[in-house]
């Protein structure tokens, strides 16, 4: 893989990311009604914020002219005033961000986890019991809806036995020192073990009710990735070695197996970043999935922009980075 | 009457039991599971609900409201109404922001010029100017009185002051606009001990307050050690945080989840009116509605008890006429429109309205079950109504003006009343030409009493005024009256001497936790 062929690969992005941008734009322009008047409606603004407001959003100007506005602002990062906020968008958005990065890292690791023994047990064990049991299971976890399941792990784990707080990030006991604004950084950084702990409790049932559905279709991945790995000829050539089983799998079967999983793994962490609004409304956790809700029902277009530019800019970046694991893992894949 | 002597003696029983409790290692701690967070911490920079509730325990008022929803003096010791355009305010002695500095005049003047006065804020004007409607100028007499001129009589100046909470100039000039946005410096029963953005705002008792109106039992410091405002978007998830011990009040409270936690052993259901009226307003200029005999068959076809029981699960009040019953000059002997289908029918043979005659009931998306409903309710008539959906951006403007709303027939809507005073919603909704006067209602009566009330100063002419004018409302019937829609909370069991307000503000300076 040279340079030129990443650098190649780089620009092919460009033009999604043009789109999205355009339709970005176009929301505001395409909302019935005057937008100002919309946006503000429920902020009592006063005429000189109003124009203000106007003025950002240059709706004096062409739309061609706007449009080029728009971009060269998202490229500096500027993406105007949230006048629900009263401050910048881009300042509203930074403070949310870690927390949504932490629960989707957290989610995913969780996923990775669960996914590959499960996999694994299912190929291995193929077409047997426990194989269509975990087919099952990963079919229901599928098409678990986060909204539901998100609920009745909080009506099992905390309120029935109180073993989890129900939501937030930590305990109110705890003040920790916001360094990265990263919890389980910040508190041993802190050297908080307690905090540490109390932010693990907190993470557990957000981070599953995002993680169980991604480790399902994971789990699904790796067991016919596995399963058609364990068919190969270097498979069964290194049985016939004498290879103990458990090595013939870790060593050999299982590395080439998770090849595709790690393109899905990136791919779905993608997802997870912006896909979890309603996990982070169900436990109120203070991450840009809340706050994107919260700006659509306060008609906080800016924000909303922000956000989705944001969200596709990431979900671009972590395809790209797929392809490059892809083939880093898989020399005879090219870009 | 409280005493100084109640007062000092409340405050410092209160302190030797915060201490004690301290050394006992337990915090006195209230959690309230709110739906959303605090936009900013400044007073003077925000028209938010759940702000205002944060920051109304941070910071005093002037003037506040007791349980019943009358206004009080809080930092102000009395005030007094030297004509209609003019309000005297003697302020308390010895009260303390939470930095120490010593509240004085100037601070007052300095918070309601920073809320009217175009830019004060930094190049900026605040949002809430517009609360204060005429409020001209604010003068400072002497170290304890200032005094508020209006441009022009505004009667309901005091029921608008308890929204406005006075800030520190010096701390205002210490840390700036930014600054006051998650920096505040209150003289309120709590100051804020953190601010988890999106997650919980954080008090703790202010030791030093000076304890609030003492015309409103339990003044004295804060009764609890931490006051934690929880962020809980969600309503199964607030309902769950309050069935498991997590928090011990929750806001919006949906119907179908209160007998849930009537059921549970540690929580209660608790209900208050709101500030909201709502009602059908009848175009006045198109037929059929110009005769009163079709307002009052309309009034007599809906069946409100229905709709409230049905749809809206017992949680909203009846109404004769405009006014809330917890509102200034209510009038509680209004005539009823009894629910009677026969009689509606025979009104509007009588008014010659055809059988099969098409109506529309405009509305926006949210009211649309309850639109629907009064639409199929008023059918029995022998009408045919329809309910139509639209954009609140396009239906506003739609029936602003007479010309606009030429062709349109029924509005579905509703008109906020936080003062909690006739002149906020009978002005704008029913004087001739008023900004919210969706039904073209136009009475010389009506008009000449808004008026005259609008400059009275003897509370108990003004109060006899509005009674007058909200029973010609009644009989004219300009509008289908509908009802007030309650506020309803979940309350901890363990949670003493709180109960909702009509404003929909939480207090906690007088809770007890048990």
């Amino acid at each position: 893989m040279t340079a030129s062929r990443v650098l190649e690969r780089l620009l092919q992005t460009l033009p999604v990311l043009f789109g999205v941008s355009l339709i970005v734009f176009l929301m505001i322009t395409l909302t019935p009604g005057d937008p100002v008047e919309i946006m503000l409606a429920d902020s009592r603004a006063t005429p000189e914020q109003a124009a203000r407001l106007r003025a950002d959003l240059g709706l004096d100007r062409p739309l061609p002219e706007r449009f080029l506005l728009f971009l060269g602002n998202a490229l500096r990062g500027d993406f105007g005033l949230s006048f629900f906020h009263r401050r910048p968008v881009w300042d509203v958005i930074a403070e949310r961000l870690p927390a949504t990065i932490e629960l989707t890292l957290a989610a995913i690791l969780l996923a990775i986890l669960v996914s590959i023994p499960l996999g694994v047990a299912a190929a291995v064990k193929r077409d047997r019991w426990l194989d269509r049991a975990l087919s099952a299971a990963s079919l229901f976890g599928v098409s678990l809806p986060g909204f539901w399941f998100g609920i009745l792990l909080i009506l099992l784990f905390a309120v029935t036995w109180g073993i989890f707080p129900v939501g937030g990030r930590t305990s109110f006991d705890l003040e920790v020192p916001r360094l990265t604004g990263f919890l389980l950084i910040d508190t041993l950084a802190a050297g908080r073990l307690d905090a540490f702990g109390s932010a693990l409790r907190h993470l557990a049932l957000p981070a599953i009710t995002l993680g169980l559905p991604t480790a399902a279709l994971l789990a699904r991945v790796v067991r016919s990735s596995m399963a058609e790995v364990l068919t190969s000829d270097y498979v069964l050539f290194a049985e016939a070695k004498g290879l103990s089983r458990a090595r013939v799998l870790g060593r050999h079967a299982l590395k080439n197996a998770l090849i595709p999983v790690v393109t899905v793994a990136a791919i779905e962490t993608g997802s997870l970043l912006g896909g979890n609004m309603i996990v982070e409304t169900v436990f109120g956790w203070p991450g840009l999935g809340r706050l994107v809700v919260e700006s659509i029902f306060a008609r906080n277009y800016p924000l909303v922009q922000a956000a989705v530019l944001l969200y596709a800019v990431t979900y671009v970046t972590l395809n790209f980075a797929a392809d490059l694991a892809y083939t880093a893992l898989n020399p005879k894949v090219r870009l | 009457m409280f005493t100084r002597r109640t007062v000092v003696l409340g405050g410092a029983l209160a302190v030797a039991a915060a201490s004690w409790a301290k050394a006992q290692g337990r915090v006195r701690e209230i959690r309230v599971g709110v739906t959303q967070d605090a936009l900013t911490l400044d007073p003077a920079n925000h028209r938010n609900r759940e702000t205002q509730t944060v920051i109304r325990n941070i910071y005093d008022g002037l003037l506040t409201r007791d349980a019943e929803m009358r206004i009080r003096p809080e930092i102000a010791e009395s005030w007094r109404q030297i004509d209609a355009r003019t309000y005297e305010f003697r302020l308390r002695t010895g009260i303390r922001f939470h930095s120490g500095d010593v509240l004085t005049a100037e601070d007052v003047k300095f918070t309601f010029d920073r809320l009217t006065k175009d830019n004060a804020m930094g190049g900026q004007t605040s949002p809430r100017k517009g609360l204060l409607g005429p409020l001209q100028d604010t003068v400072v007499l002497d170290e304890r009185t200032v005094r508020m001129v209006l441009a022009e009589p505004w009667p309901i100046l005091p029921a608008m002051l308890p929204f406005q909470e006075v800030v520190n100039r010096r701390h205002v000039e210490r840390v700036g606009q930014e600054g006051m946005q998650t920096r505040p410096d209150g003289c309120g029963p709590f100051r804020l001990a953190e601010w988890r953005r999106g997650e919980a705002v954080i008090l703790e008792r202010f030791a030093d307050y000076y304890g609030g109106s003492t015309e409103i039992p339990g003044a004295g410091p804060a009764q609890i050690d931490r006051a934690i405002f929880r962020v809980m978007p969600e309503n199964s998830a607030r309902i769950a945080a309050l069935l498991a011990g997590e928090v011990d009040i929750i806001t919006e409270l949906p119907a179908s989840a209160m007998r849930q936690v009537e059921a549970s052993a540690n929580a209660q259901v608790m209900k208050v009116n709101g500030t909201r009226t709502f009602f059908v307003a009848l175009n006045l200029a198109k037929k059929p509605f110009n005769d009163v005999r079709v307002r009052h068959a309309l009034n007599h076809a809906l069946d409100k008890g229905a709709i409230i029981s049905r749809i809206l699960n017992n949680t909203a009040t009846p109404l004769r006429g405009v006014m809330s019953p917890d509102a200034f000059a209510f009038n509680p002997d209004l005539p009823e429109y009894v629910h009677d289908v026969a009689r509606a029918r025979a009104l509007l043979a009588e008014a010659g309205v055809p059988q099969g005659t098409e109506l529309v009931l405009d509305t926006v998306a949210a009211l649309k079950e309850i639109a629907e409903a009064i639409a199929a309710l008023l059918s029995r008539t022998g009408l045919r109504v329809r309910a139509q959906v639209w954009e609140g951006a396009v239906l506003t403007p739609m029936w602003q003006t007479p010309e606009r709303r030429r062709d349109r027939d029924m509005l579905l809507t509703s008109w906020g009343n936080g003062s909690l005073d006739p002149s906020d919603i009978m002005v704008p909704t029913l004087r001739t030409g008023g900004r919210g006067n969706s039904a073209g209602f136009s009475n010389a009566e009506v008009d000449r009493l808004l008026d005259a009330a609008e400059t009275e100063t003897d509370q108990e002419k003004r109060a006899a005024m509005y009674r007058r004018a909200q029973a010609i409302v009644t009989e004219e019937a300009p509008w289908i009256f509908l009802w007030l829609p309650q506020d309803i909370y979940g309350v901890a069991r363990r949670v003493q001497n709180w109960r909702p307000q009509a404003d929909s503000r939480i207090n906690l300076h007088r809770v007890r936790v048990g």
